[in-house]
């Protein structure tokens, strides 16, 4: 209904309803139930296996167990590593390569680049033809077209030779 | 002696002293704000079931963080703030009203009185639809309202629990009052 509402009715209205919430009971044994549940939740506690964690004993203030451990197995690996690598370093010394000598210019850039040997200088292609050689692709082999030019010292096969099937 | 209380009994005298207090001082917290926090967690979910069980996850967390009882000036405050940070957060992940509203929680949250069946049961449903409306009301406002609606605490200890002042809290629950009643003017109330 919407009929007028006076106000004092209305304010004893939403009073009542806030009342009603606000001095609800709970049911009988409800502190014994709470009691019981945080019993039990105690006991789960500590019945189950603490968790695997590194820094469970650093939370606890004492030298963790786990991490003593990693380290012990850390220091194992690095033994082992640098046993390993002085031991082939020991054993067969005359297998051992020199390194080649560096013959420093008195002038010049740096040793880098006085050590490497220039790489030998192909011939020039012929004029107009400075397309490089491209592989054609037929039935799944790949061919070198014959008039394409080649580098000197790289063998082709006679045209008409192989793909006579093709 | 069944098998919890037999747990209980070894979980109220451990062996340790230290444990002594922080147990005994759980389950004197337990004896004084359980039905506080009670009525704090039903003014939110209006259902008994759900404002038990955030009352005893409220005394969990408690017990999680018992070592840092003695750190804690106000109980009744951090208690309440506790139990209402969890049935506001479990509102938010059902995203719903409040679906546990029913009349019987109503009629049992009503003082028994000399009032004959009927009228008990009208009155149940008059203030579940005020209650509705609260839950129309902006989320400062209904949560002053709310609060205040809890007869143990003060105007203080609720500024205390939703971390403001004394005189804001006053005002929300002024404005509350003035816009719930404008909505049950526009409404009207069952009869």
């Amino acid at each position: 209904m919407n009929g007028a509402l006076e106000p004092g009715s209305i304010n004893a209205a939403i009073d009542g309803a806030l009342r009603s919430v606000g001095t609800a009971d709970p049911a009988p044994g409800l502190e014994g139930r709470i009691l019981m549940r945080l019993a039990a939740a105690r006991v789960k506690a500590e019945a189950s296996p603490a968790r695997f964690s590194l820094f469970a004993g650093l939370r606890q203030r004492r030298l963790p167990l786990q991490a003593l451990g990693v380290l012990t197995s850390c220091l194992l690996a690095v033994v082992i590593v640098a046993g390993s690598v002085s031991h082939s370093r020991h054993l067969r010394p005359g297998q051992i390569v020199a390194p080649p000598s560096l013959v420093l210019p008195g002038h010049g850039i740096g040793a880098a680049s006085a050590i490497h040997p220039a790489a030998p200088s192909s011939a020039p292609l012929p004029a107009g033809q400075g397309a490089r050689g491209r592989s054609v692709r037929r039935s799944g082999r790949a061919r070198i077209a014959p008039h394409a030019p080649k580098a000197p010292g790289v063998a082709v096969p006679a045209p008409g030779s192989g793909d006579s099937q093709n | 002696m069944g098998c919890y209380e037999g747990q209980l009994a070894g979980w109220v005298a451990p062996a340790h002293p230290m444990t002594v207090s922080k147990t005994l001082t759980i389950a004197a917290l337990v004896a004084e704000y359980s039905t506080a926090l009670y009525r704090v967690a039903f003014s939110v979910t209006r259902n008994a079931a759900e404002a038990e069980d955030a009352v005893q996850e409220t005394f969990l967390r408690v017990l999680k963080h018992e070592s840092r009882l003695g750190e804690i000036r106000d109980y009744r405050v951090w208690l309440v703030r506790i139990v209402w940070n969890i049935v506001l957060d479990k509102k938010r992940r059902a995203k719903t009203r409040p679906e546990g509203e029913d009349l019987a929680d109503h009629a049992r949250a009503l003082p028994s009185g000399d009032r004959p069946a009927d009228a008990s049961a009208i009155s149940s449903q008059e203030h579940a639809r005020i209650l509705a409306l609260v839950d129309r009301l902006p989320e400062r406002e209904r949560e002053a309202i709310l609060l205040s609606a809890v007869e143990e605490l003060t105007t203080t200890e609720i500024a205390e629990a939703l971390g403001t002042t004394e005189s804001s809290i006053r005002s929300r629950i002024f404005r509350a009052r003035k816009e719930l009643a404008v909505l049950l003017e526009k409404e009207g109330i069952p009869r």
